[in-house]
């Protein structure tokens, strides 16, 4: 690696966070009412555009374009799972979630459960997701920051990481108010304007690379080209199904994505949003595949033949890099640069706040002091947040995967625990307390049994790809409620004519 | 719940909730609808792989013999493009279908 510090970049990146900060500061007067909650006159679309500027993190802005450029058309898998799980979001749950009326998971489930010992563990299911999430963010973090001084993955993490803290530190010292729209409209714009320039170095179609990039794909010598448009080269029909369903049903149970049915006035606006919001995650993710391919015309034209160990190591980069490799302006690569750490750092701080709420409230107010202050718990909370911090930067220093890989593990423990206490939480009344501890203890075993056992049983992981273990997992953790809500004496009258009256009432 | 839809709704004592023995009335055709989408959803999504699985097992015969659109192999365009196109048509009609039932009930009541 070239050891030169990238200027362009750097200057550019700390004036897109002062700017931000200012554009913060300045709008924070005008929603000093009702901090957080959205007027009511807000349109469908910008509900939309707030639902995928909170969606879109370094995994759809840089991972997925790595696993493309590595893996063809089995990155589409990662692609339908991230937006068809909004299908499934919409129609199995999002207004009746939103008609019982509990903002967080751990929330819903003491509420439906009526169990503290359940409303414990999903915390810390809630809590271990945002971890595994904040991993893979910190992952392209330390990556952009790495290409963007030239110096090596750790330093440059622990800097990335310093320097994320002290903007999240000042905006949250000025209470800073986010524009998830405007956060949308930079994301995309730092996305697609550098690939259209992209494929008109290149001699595509740049009016619509996200059409262009199918013809440059089979102008590359036959054997690449097949390799990767043909779907099965890197990997089987099944680890392609239980992949993308995986990444279905995760998304339908991820705490943060939920949580986005509450910040709109009401359930009709919520659900039309969710129309826009895919549509506009659509647009980054029609895309994305497109850097991958170009980057392999780079590669073909100039003659550079890759190890799969650079490969593999370029991957998560690979968008930032295809641009360099053309010779883009320094500016147009800079964009791509800012645009991926901006990515993670929004998702940084919800996942950081949803956990750190998770702890301060679900974990030590509940079980170590209930008599705490709020000031008190905000402290723990701040307390929680560092620590929560720290241990994901432990964690990280050796990544242990691609950005999109290290996500989806988050996508599989949201989907064999949360995902199955939702769905039968609203849609059986008879589901209990004992069914949903049961059934999140089997579901936290199917998850992290691949990645703990999978050297000494190298089957399990066959059967149980780490990324891929909802695809069995969600229907047994079903199947595991059922069976021990059957067991045991049903939930009190209350709830369940809650159920009734509430949940499934028009 | 008011008194006018009393036919409508099941007895007060019966609390029973489930996904495959739905409600009369409101939640019946809730659920009905959820169905339509979800098979939808699930047919186009998992069927496609399925299919390709099933008569896709050579790479040269299959990007030979497999008919293009906009220059590429379809199936690779239905994944890529098609299928989240799908979806957010899917998110729609829900929607529509959603927003007729809810209208259609509280006109009633």
């Amino acid at each position: 690696m070239e050891q030169s510090i990238r200027y362009t970049p750097f200057f550019m990146l700390c004036g897109v966070l002062i700017v931000s900060l200012i554009v913060g500061l300045l709008s924070r007067r005008h929603d000093r009412g009702g901090y957080g909650v959205q007027v009511r006159s807000i349109g469908h679309a910008s509900i939309g555009a707030a639902i995928a500027s909170n969606w879109m993190s370094a995994a759809s802005f840089l991972g997925i374009a790595g696993v493309f450029f590595l893996n063809g058309y089995f990155a589409f898998a990662y692609i339908l799972g991230w937006t068809g799980g909004y299908v499934l979001l919409l129609v199995l749950m999002g207004s009746q979630i939103r008609r019982f009326g509990k903002y967080t998971a751990p929330d819903f489930v003491e509420a439906r459960y009526d169990s503290s010992v359940a409303r414990v563990f999903s915390a810390v299911i809630a809590i271990v997701i945002s971890l595994i999430y904040c991993v893979a963010q910190y992952k392209g973090i330390g990556m952009v920051f790495a290409w963007m001084f030239g110096i090596d993955y750790t330093q440059a993490l622990v800097f990335g990481v310093l320097i994320t803290f002290a903007y999240l530190m000042v905006a949250g010292g000025l209470k800073a108010a986010r524009n998830p729209q405007m956060h949308y409209l930079v994301i995309i714009i730092a996305f697609v304007v550098p690939l259209m320039l992209i494929a008109k170095k290149l001699g595509y179609n740049w009016l619509v690379p996200q059409f262009s990039y199918g013809r440059a794909l089979r102008e590359l010598p036959e054997q690449v080209s097949n390799a990767y448009l043909f779907p099965w080269t890197f990997g089987s029909p099944y680890e392609w199904i239980a992949l993308c369903f995986t990444l279905m049903v995760g998304t339908a149970g991820l705490p943060h994505v939920l949580s986005r049915f509450y910040t709109v006035p009401n359930n009709r606006d919520a659900r039309w949003g969710v129309v826009w919001g895919l549509f506009f995650i659509g647009l980054l993710y029609w895309s994305a595949p497109a850097f991958g391919a170009f980057a392999h015309t780079w590669l073909t034209n100039s003659g550079t033949v890759l190890t799969p160990a650079e490969a593999q190591a370029l991957a998560d980069i690979i968008v930032i890099k295809t641009a360099e490799w053309v010779g883009l302006n320094e500016i147009f690569i800079s964009i791509l640069a800012i645009g991926g750490v901006l990515a993670a750092i929004s998702t940084i701080t919800g996942l950081l706040v949803t956990g750190a709420g998770a702890i301060a409230y679900d974990i030590y107010y509940r079980l170590i002091n209930p008599k705490a202050t709020e000031s008190h718990l905000l402290i723990v909370a701040k307390g929680a947040t560092l620590v929560l911090a720290l241990l994901v930067l432990v964690i990280a220093v050796n990544p242990p995967g691609l950005i999109a890989q290290i996500t989806a593990v988050a996508f599989a423990l949201a989907g064999n625990t949360l995902f199955p206490v939702f769905l039968l939480g609203i849609w059986w009344d008879r589901a209990n307390k004992h069914g949903a501890i049961a059934g999140m203890t089997v579901g936290t075993i199917i998850t992290f049994a691949p990645i703990l056992l999978g050297n000494m049983i190298p089957m399990l992981r066959t059967i149980l790809p780490p990324t891929s273990s909802a695809l069995i997992g969600a229907p047994v953790v079903i199947l595991t409620m059922i069976i021990v809500s059957r067991l045991t004496p049903p939930p009190p009258e209350h709830l369940r004519r809650f159920l009734v009256e509430k949940v499934h009432s028009p | 719940m008011s008194q006018t839809n009393e036919q409508d709704s099941p007895s007060r004592k019966d609390l029973r909730i489930n996904f495959f023995r739905p409600r009369p009335g409101f939640m019946r055709k809730e659920v009905t609808i959820i169905w339509i989408t979800l098979t939808a959803w699930a047919v186009m999504t998992f069927g496609m792989p399925i299919h390709l699985a099933l008569t896709h097992s050579d790479p040269t015969r299959t990007l030979a013999e497999a008919p293009y659109i906009f220059g590429i192999p379809a199936y690779f365009w239905f994944s890529g493009q098609f299928l989240i196109l799908w979806f957010i048509f899917l998110c729609f009609i829900f929607n529509v279908l959603i927003d007729w039932l809810s209208s259609s009930y509280r006109r009633r009541r």
